[in-house]
């Protein structure tokens, strides 16, 4: 079976300098991939060539066979839905109209009004996150976490294929992390549903991960199941801190020691 | 939830139909519009003749300098942004300038030279704004804003220096053309700018989806399937043609279009399906009413309506300023 994403040999620079890759990695339909690793390991910026914001140096990312060379910004958001990490201050709109606009690739500017399919998406969207009774607030009003929920659902509302979602219960509180880890794990278990998800929640990478990504320095360190990532050998050369096993299985959770200096 | 922006498009077109009709019925003499559609021969001349055609130009400039400015503001996110701060309207008065300096009767391809003139100062001092902003790899308003002002102090300094080398017969055509004033017009200057501001206008609306997405930042409008590039390419074009129109005409009318999608964005909202129209009937009827008011609070002298705008929207700006650092 081809894969839904395919990288090969994919880099980035910065300054003249090679901040990713060169790296290779395939997105299986239906799989939910983690990409987890310290901060500047370069997560964000391989979501950005993933989700084709960027044009990598070299290398290629093809979706099922065909080069993102080929394809337009529209039908790139045909197919891959984006939630990125840094999202605006000041959205002036009510949460109804933001995820309306999450059905733009599918509009045309001759039309006048979103169609009827497009309306049924958004409740749907609205729904399956459950924030229908937000939907005529100002998105200014909301707290984060219903800010965040906002976001997604303006994806899911785009109808694509793969959801990349970049740091999703950042800045979030223990009860909305908590609210947001248990939606995201309905949504990644529905059936045809692919995501890719960064995150510097080692436990909610091994909660929803079917595979996990160990980045560093901008190269793969490891890549496998959970329980295979969230060991505490791979975890130290990976963060440089030590971690403890709370709880073994297929889903490993983990704990960061914190010590006193010696 | 639509019902609000509605109700306002509908009080705003019979604000415009109102200012439209009831503005030529004032001035240094005073008309009645039983007299007009009676067809009495003098308040009919100076009805139609005089008065109708300066009124629609200021209908058509308060309409494309509000909707361009709207354009600006939402493209670089930035609502001091207008085609004033960002010196697309100095690059057109400098081209304008320079064709009066140098010939103004002169016709080349049957448009007036200062039209053409002031539409490629208007686009060149864009793409040198916009070009010294990607330059440096960032599209920061910061860096749009500061280069708009460099490049309308530029053109500034270059203008007073045509009138020092000027005649004084032509200083004075200068410096009063640079005050803006509607005052000399007939219905060829309502004809020769009306498709630039309708097309123009036309232009935002088309793009509303991808401007309301803008509003939620570049980053994520990109990965809904936005192409920046090209919209960039779109509105400025747009917004630039829009405003080499009515620089060639009307000169320098500054603040409009930062005033007007303001206010309007307060009360009507943010979605530009509601928006731009709003800018179109609001910015219209402004600009009828300031012309109304720097025809007749000197009568019979006439203060240039450049100059009236000016007036009020320099504490605008500031205030902005002001209350914007507080939010």
């Amino acid at each position: 079976m081809t894969p839904l994403l395919a990288a090969r040999g994919v880099t980035w620079e910065a300054g003249g300098r090679t901040i990713l890759g060169p790296l290779d990695l395939e997105v299986r339909a239906g799989e939910c991939l983690g990409i987890v690793g310290p901060n500047g390991a370069g997560k964000t910026t391989l979501l950005r060539l993933l989700t084709g914001l960027l044009r990598p140096r070299s290398g290629e990312i093809v979706w099922q066979g065909r080069p993102y060379s080929d394809l337009s910004r529209r039908e790139l958001a045909w197919h891959i839905a984006y939630v990125p990490q840094i999202r605006p201050a000041r959205v002036p709109l009510s949460v109804e109209e933001v995820v309306l606009l999450g059905r733009y690739p599918h509009l045309s500017a001759l039309q006048w009004a979103p169609r009827t399919g497009d309306f049924a998406a958004v409740d749907e969207a609205l729904c399956r996150v459950g924030i229908e009774e937000l939907r005529r607030r100002r998105v200014d009003e909301l707290s984060g976490g219903e800010r965040q929920a906002v976001f997604i659902a303006a994806a899911l509302a785009q109808e694509a294929e793969l959801l990349v979602l970049d740091e999703p219960t950042i800045h979030l509180d223990a009860r909305h992390q908590s609210e947001l880890a248990g939606l995201l794990l309905r949504l990644a278990g529905e059936s045809g549903r692919t995501v890719v998800l960064a995150t510097h929640d080692l436990n909610l990478a091994g909660l929803l991960g079917d595979r996990l990504l160990a980045l560093a320095g901008g190269r793969i360190l490891a890549s496998g199941r959970p329980a295979e990532i969230l060991r505490p050998d791979v975890l130290e050369r990976l963060f440089r801190a030590r971690f403890e096993i709370v709880r073994g299985g297929e889903r490993p959770v983990t704990l960061l020691r914190l010590e006193p200096e010696p | 939830m639509t019902a609000r922006p509605r109700l306002a498009l509908l009080v705003l077109a019979v604000l415009a139909l109102a200012a439209l009709v009831g503005a030529p019925l004032a001035g240094s003499r005073e008309i009645s519009l039983a007299d007009v559609l009676r067809g009495e021969p003098i308040a009919a001349a100076i009805f139609w003749q005089l008065r109708l055609p300066r009124v629609l130009l200021a209908l058509l400039a308060g309409a494309g300098l509000a909707v361009s400015g709207l354009g600006f503001q939402t493209l670089f996110r930035n609502e001091l942004a207008e085609p004033y701060t960002l010196g697309v309207a100095s690059g057109a008065a400098l081209g304008a300038v320079l064709a009066l300096r140098l010939e103004e009767s002169a016709a080349l391809l049957g448009l007036p030279v200062v039209a053409l003139a002031s539409f490629a100062g208007a686009l060149g001092a864009t793409a040198l704004v916009v070009g010294l902003g990607l330059r440096r790899r960032d599209t920061a308003t910061s860096t749009l804003l500061l280069a708009g002002i460099a490049v309308s102090l530029s053109c500034s300094a270059i203008i007073l220096f045509l009138q020092y080398l000027a005649d004084s017969t032509q200083t004075f055509r200068i410096v009063r053309w640079m005050m803006g004033g509607l005052s000399v017009v007939g219905y060829g200057e309502v004809l020769w700018v009306l498709p630039w501001v309708l097309g123009g206008a036309a232009v935002l609306l088309f793009l509303r989806w991808d401007l309301n997405l803008l509003l939620m930042g570049e980053e994520l409008a990109a990965s809904r399937g936005v192409d920046l590039g090209r919209l960039r390419l779109k509105v400025l074009l747009a917004a630039s043609l829009m405003i080499g129109a009515l620089v060639a005409v009307a000169g320098p009318i500054g603040f409009v279009g930062l005033m007007v999608p303001h206010i309007l964005r307060r009360w009507v909202g943010h979605d530009h399906l509601y928006l731009a129209p709003a800018c179109v009937l609001g910015g219209g009827a402004f600009l009828i009413l300031c012309d109304l008011a720097a025809r007749t609070i000197m009568a019979p002298a006439e203060l240039p309506v450049g100059v009236l705008t000016a007036l009020l929207g320099g504490p605008f700006f500031l205030w902005l300023l002001v209350w914007r650092t507080r939010e």
